[in-house]
């Protein structure tokens, strides 16, 4: 019982942590632009 | 060989196989009257037949060439040594880094001979080069070069590439040549459309030797080559499948950073991507012609020296396939 407990308030403190570092968090998002464009080589 | 057109130089490729044909061809559109010979005399006969070309029996005919491109599976150095002591210009497309070292051995007897010897002159080694000569332009200087390529063009070139993964690589790292075991060092490198992501690793690639010369004054030289889990875990044993005969979609990607006269830190990006073959065919070809036409000063060059600028290859290269792309998405700043 006493480690049913312990697993319990683990879980709660870990979802707490992850529902404010989530809802806090700044991760932004990766870069949405770029990429390859083919260029031309002119002649010197 | 008869002599009826004698204004008109006469290129010799040795070796017709996936990449030797193409140059075959290439040559032949170009307007140069072309020698070919290869081991197998019906293989030399099939890729001059399609361009009105003249077959050689024997290799010492080669000296009759006014440039003899080698495109055979390695090692070229001793060949290469026989013709330059015929006074004959030499093109090779090797990649092999022991050969490529005794070919740039043959540098003194170039000179003495007074004919030119270009050395990597394919897709890495060669395109890889150019890249990185056209993007140091963008720079003030230039700290680093990164090389990764992916693909292979015949099956001696596939071949080439599964011993290499398995060697030592060589890489010059802060002023000093390191060589850290093939197969390590992963990066997940994002190649030019359509070839997208590979992992890449580090082998006994060419790239450094070569790019060292070029850019002395870089610090940091890597070359990696993509692999599959396969590829590392038999990269110390024989071939267990059969190479691709006729080769397979490659790409070539350069990496520079360095410093804008400003100072600022910046790293600019460039690569190709097609059928292996058909891009060291477009290099090989277009190197060959340039030099036909505009001559080099003797001695061994690969195509990132700056000897090799008047004769504007990447352009040319381009002409004739290898469509060069840059990566635009560095330098923007995000929040990641």
């Amino acid at each position: 019982m006493k480690m049913l407990r312990r697993a319990l308030v683990a879980l709660s403190l870990a979802g707490a942590i992850a529902a404010t570092l989530r809802v806090k968090g700044k991760g932004g998002v990766p870069p949405q632009e770029g990429g390859w464009r083919e260029v031309s080589v002119p002649p010197r | 060989m008869t002599d009826s057109e004698p204004h008109r130089p006469i290129v010799g490729v040795v070796g017709c196989g996936v990449t030797g044909s193409r140059v075959v061809a290439h040559l032949a559109a170009e307007g140069v009257r072309v020698a070919v010979y290869d081991d197998a005399h019906s293989v030399a006969s099939a890729a001059a037949r399609r361009v009105k070309g003249i077959v050689l029996d024997r290799l010492d005919e080669l000296t009759a060439c006014d440039v003899v491109v080698l495109c055979q599976p390695g090692p070229h150095a001793d060949l290469a040594g026989l013709l330059i002591d015929e006074r004959t210009t030499v093109v090779s497309v090797g990649g092999d880094l022991d050969d490529t070292r005794a070919l740039l051995d043959l540098h003194d007897r170039a000179v003495l001979a007074h004919v030119p010897l270009v050395v990597g002159a394919g897709m890495a080694p060669g395109l890889s080069g150019l890249l990185a000569r056209y993007l140091s332009g963008q720079l003030h200087t230039v700290d680093e070069l990164h090389v990764a390529i992916h693909g292979t063009a015949g099956p001696a070139c596939a071949r080439q590439h599964h011993v290499a993964l398995g060697q030592a690589a060589l890489g010059w790292h802060d002023g000093e040549w390191i060589e850290p075991p093939g197969g390590s060092g992963r990066d997940l490198v994002w190649f030019p459309e359509p070839v997208h992501a590979h992992d890449c690793y580090r082998a006994a690639l060419v790239d450094p030797l070569l790019l060292h010369r070029s850019f002395p004054s870089a610090l940091r030289i890597t070359a990696r080559v993509s692999a599959t889990r396969r590829d590392r875990l038999t990269a110390r044993l024989p071939m267990l499948a059969p190479p691709h005969a006729t080769g397979d979609l490659g790409a070539v990607r350069v990496e520079v950073r360095g410093a804008g006269p400003d100072g600022a830190r910046l790293t600019v990006i460039a690569g190709s991507a097609a059928p292996t073959a058909d891009l060291t065919a477009a290099v090989a070809a277009a190197t060959t012609t340039q030099i036909t036409c505009l001559g080099l000063e003797p001695g061994a060059h690969s195509l990132a020296d700056s000897s090799m600028a008047a004769l504007d290859l990447l352009h040319h290269a381009t002409r004739l396939g290898a469509k060069v792309q840059e990566y635009t998405g560095v330098g923007r700043a995000t929040g990641w």
